[in-house]
């Protein structure tokens, strides 16, 4: 996603385990996938980790100094890749249930309407 | 109430004793219950209906009463199984979205889109200054089943817009009505030749929602988790109207009462 043009997805960091089956999937993504991923995404910066014994997840680093981590357990390649794409289409705002679906700073521009206006 | 039923029977004995030139078959019955976009052609000839654009479960010819007494053709059974399992596997084969992946073609995109309400034109390049101040205009705009007053600068949560990447360029063409501090122009219900511009900000899912569902004293509790897909737009330019003159920007004023001055 991106404010006024500039990608906020900074960094992505795939996190897996080369013995686990848990892995598999993500283990998958990585040879089938994620080279495409991060060609369609030179912004984007991309890291693999290997973390042994425990279960992968994405973590997604956004310019506003928030960590979204999703867990990618047990999941097919092609879920993982959606998972992917998701975090990098979004902002990092905090998920909270929106108040309005229009966010506006100049609410009227013909002046707002009272019970004294004549049209 | 009874002449609906006197006619849903009467119309289902047509069918069944294909007196009638077209008569649905069972196969198309169940692309009929997967996909409720077409309706079958309406016996005109037969019966004359009070309206011609009602739509009632009664003109849902696909439910008719199947009795083992029925003549089938061989190739008519075989081709409901086929259907059947053709849907089947493409209902298994689904990934996380539980919906079945359609492949469009950039036409049938295009006339979607154009249904819902916006167009693709492409996307956002550095060299675009996309991004004005604030002009004092606003629009009114449908999207889907949605309408919006928006003025410049503007953001705006939408259902999920299927056709577009984030970092896109949107025309909303269905705009309904548009106005300045002067002037304001209604259409009826469109007007012609009013465009809006936008750029997708993101593609996000909403909170989580629980829907939970209890009946008491009857052992019955539900629960369930949706969290619904939106997208985010960025409204950049409206067009169609005359934008009233925008006043001197400052550093100009500036420079001017520095010359004035020395």
């Amino acid at each position: 996603m991106s404010q006024r043009g500039v990608w906020q997805l900074q960094k992505l960091i795939v996190s897996y385990c080369n013995w686990g089956g848990s892995s598999r999937g993500v283990r998958a993504f990585m040879e089938s996938e994620l080279p495409s991923f991060k060609e369609a995404n030179p912004q984007l910066e991309v890291v693999t980790e290997l973390n042994r014994g425990q279960h992968p997840y994405l973590k997604g680093l956004y310019k506003n100094k928030n960590e979204r981590v999703v867990s990618v357990m047990n999941m097919t390649p092609e879920e993982v890749q959606l998972c992917a794409t998701r975090l990098r289409n979004s902002l990092g705002r905090k998920v909270v249930k929106l108040k309005t679906r229009h966010v506006t700073k100049h609410p009227s521009v013909q002046g707002t309407w009272t019970t004294s206006t004549q049209i | 109430m009874a002449n609906r039923r006197c006619i849903k029977t009467l119309t289902q004995q047509l069918y069944k004793s294909k007196l009638h030139p077209n008569p649905p078959s069972s196969s198309t019955s169940l692309q009929h219950l997967r996909t409720l976009t077409q309706f079958p052609n309406l016996p005109k000839s037969h019966h004359t209906f009070p309206n011609p654009n009602f739509i009632s479960p009664l003109t849902d010819f696909t439910t008719y009463r199947h009795y083992s007494s029925d003549q089938h053709d061989n190739s008519d059974v075989s081709e409901d199984d086929d259907s059947e399992y053709d849907d089947d596997d493409d209902l298994e084969s689904n990934v996380a979205n539980c919906a079945v992946k359609k492949e469009y073609s950039q036409e049938e995109k295009e006339t979607e889109a154009a249904a819902i309400g916006y167009k693709v034109i492409g996307q956002l390049q550095r060299s675009d200054q996309v991004f004005k101040a604030y002009e004092p205009v606003f629009a009114v705009i449908q999207i889907g089943a949605h309408q919006f007053k928006v003025s410049n600068g503007d953001c705006i949560y939408t259902e999920k817009l299927k056709f577009c990447q984030v970092n896109d360029k949107l025309i909303l063409n269905k705009v309904l009505m548009l106005g300045s501090k002067a002037q304001t122009m209604i259409g009826r219900p469109v007007l012609p030749e009013a465009a809006v511009h936008a750029v997708v900000e993101e593609h996000a899912l909403d909170a989580k929602v629980i829907i939970f569902k209890k009946k008491r004293r009857k052992n019955y509790r539900r629960t369930k988790g949706h969290r619904q897909e939106l997208t985010k737009l960025r409204i950049t330019d409206i067009q169609g109207i005359e934008k009233p003159e925008m006043p001197i920007p400052s550093p100009a004023k500036k420079v001017e009462k520095a010359a004035v001055t020395a």
